[in-house]
């Protein structure tokens, strides 16, 4: 991956030699994932609460334990689930890995949620936030120490849909990197305005013998590179 | 091959490949067949085998996603840890945990002396100088311990209910424990955090001291704390040392550059916390439920703190040294 594009994506290699691409979470969306949580975590302390309140002392006690492993065992508990995320993380599509992109283990998990408390001080997570804003894959400091990046779930790309066309041989053959442009074009068509479309074409005209050229034509003629590309004849 | 003809020919195996990890995802119903791990992971080679293939030959986005995905996808389940079981917590009482503290002695020593000289040297103060203690907390806090340890019936050692043993139990568990967990991670500010949460939880338990031995409540008030002080002193000051690790691995990483220091010394040093963990919840049900508890005589108490400190001391010089 060329380092002068501006990008987040971090990428790990699996034991079969595959790069994984992970793209890290940042800020706005963990932070939404937090508060989900946080919200979650007292709604269980207020129905326990309400249910040991009938039990006197004793129903504090466990209050208090429960409050307590909450605290800190909510994250630990559901992130060594199958999910590795908790229901917040989960609502925002989001999960925590290793670095190297491998299923979170257990002493990483906890490393991660008890370092939280670093990452609290001295106020509201502001170590926590600092720490993210400044590293370009949005680590607090649990997750630098733990070796853990928080992700996003990918969803899949959307699948060519440009069957109606017919297929236009290149002027002459194309680059790897060049072919797989002109597919993602055809691949993004159909969410782009029409003017947009026409305009991004205009760019890849040259694959079409249009160099220069721009138009809803030229557009159409781009297209049905791809379609050649993707292997219809 | 044309990347249609590619996607024609493997599809039915990345369908498979997708229902099987779907099946894990969800769970095995019993009336299914189980999945077969051996078809999983031959499946999960070829996905990678054909992901690089399409990327090689830049097939469209959605082909090499969908690989991409597939792999991510198989690859989380396939490597998947497994660290839990009861084997594993035994290994981690028996060896672990007493290993790691013996190869962290320096910051345990470290540790215990900034925790116990200024314990030591404010009780002395206090004791000599008892208008001392209200520089260190309000006169109204100063009384309530004073009366806390007294003999009169709002005291600490109280005959008590057993629901109340329990409050004391989830506040001890929440309170100390939360405090050892904050006294490990502020270790990441270059370990200052974890320098000043010891030297002022050792002032203020010394200064306490001094003063209540000033007031002549000593056999109250050493009674009382000296049983789960064998565990809960142990545990601050092992907490400390695990902060201290991490704190100074920052600031002399050695060969190592900073951010590579940061994540060895947390994966040794966590092992500690655990351990603390567990001491602290000792400690927690020892002072909720033995120490509070007035009728037992002091002769026995002073009998079970003495056995508890050789104990745990004991276990932490000796244990497992020669397992590993």
């Amino acid at each position: 991956m060329n380092k002068d594009v501006l990008d987040t994506v971090v990428s790990a290699e699996t034991p079969e030699g595959i790069g994984i691409e992970l793209r890290p979470a940042g800020l706005s969306s963990r932070c939404f994932a937090y508060l989900l949580d946080l919200l979650i975590r007292l709604g269980v302390v207020y129905a326990v609460a309400m249910v040991v309140a009938i039990m006197g002392r004793f129903g504090l006690g466990l209050l208090m334990i429960l409050a307590f492993a909450l605290e800190w065992f909510y994250p630990v508990a559901f992130e060594l689930s199958r999910w590795g995320a908790t229901p917040g993380k989960r609502a925002l599509g989001i999960k925590v890995v290793m670095d190297n992109g491998l299923p979170i283990t257990p002493a990483a998990s906890i490393t991660r949620n008890l370092l939280r408390a670093a990452d609290f001080l001295p106020a509201f997570y502001a170590f926590g936030v600092a720490s993210m804003l400044v590293r370009g894959d949005f680590k607090r400091l649990g997750d630098v120490a733990a070796n853990t990046l928080v992700v996003y779930q990918p969803a899949p790309a959307p699948k060519v849909n440009i069957d109606d066309l017919e297929p236009l041989a290149p002027i002459r053959p194309l680059q790897p990197q060049d072919q797989a442009a002109v597919v993602a074009l055809a691949a993004r068509a159909p969410r782009l305005t029409r003017e947009r479309l026409d305009e991004l074409a205009a760019l890849a005209a040259w694959v079409s013998g249009d160099m220069g050229r721009s138009g809803p034509d030229v557009t159409r003629r781009v297209l049905a590179v791809a379609q050649w590309l993707l292997g219809k004849r | 091959m044309t990347p249609l003809q590619f996607e024609a020919q493997y599809q039915s195996e990345w369908d498979e490949l997708q229902s099987l990890l779907t099946r894990l995802r969800v769970g095995v119903r019993k009336s299914d067949t189980p999945v077969s791990g051996e078809r999983l992971a031959s499946l999960y080679r070829r996905a990678c085998e054909q992901l690089a293939l399409a990327r090689a030959r830049s097939y469209p986005a959605h082909i090499v996603e969908r690989l991409n995905q597939l792999t991510a996808d198989a690859h989380q389940v396939i490597y998947q840890r497994q660290e839990f079981g009861f084997g594993r917590l035994k290994k981690m009482v028996a060896v672990d945990f007493p290993h790691a503290v013996r190869a962290h002695a320096a910051y345990v020593w470290l540790s215990a002396a900034v925790f116990l000289v200024p314990m030591i040297a404010l009780g002395l103060l206090v004791y000599f100088n008892p208008e001392l203690i209200l520089s260190m907390v309000d006169p109204a806090t100063a009384a309530q311990f004073e009366r806390m340890y007294s003999d009169d019936t709002e005291a600490i050692g109280r005959l008590r209910d057993a629901g109340s043993d329990w409050a004391m139990f989830g506040f001890y568990i929440q309170h100390n424990i939360g405090i050892s967990f904050q006294c490990f991670a502020s270790g990441l500010f270059a370990g200052i955090g974890s320098l000043f949460f010891l030297a002022f939880n050792g002032a203020f338990l010394g200064g306490i001291a001094g003063y209540l031995t000033e007031r002549g409540l000593s056999s109250t008030f050493y009674s009382f704390v000296v049983t789960h002080g064998a565990f809960e002193l142990t545990a601050i000051v092992l907490s400390g040392a695990a902060g201290l690790r991490i704190g100074h691995a920052l600031i002399s990483p050695g060969r190592r550059s900073r951010r590579e220091a940061l994540v060895v010394a947390a994966r040794e040093s966590i092992v500690i916390v655990y351990g603390v963990a567990g001491l602290l919840l000792i400690a927690a049900a020892v002072e909720a439920f033995w120490s509070s508890a007035r009728w037992i005589p002091l002769s026995l108490k002073y009998g079970v703190a003495a056995a508890c400190w050789i104990m745990v001391l004991g276990y932490l010089w000796r244990q497992g040294r020669h397992a590993s």
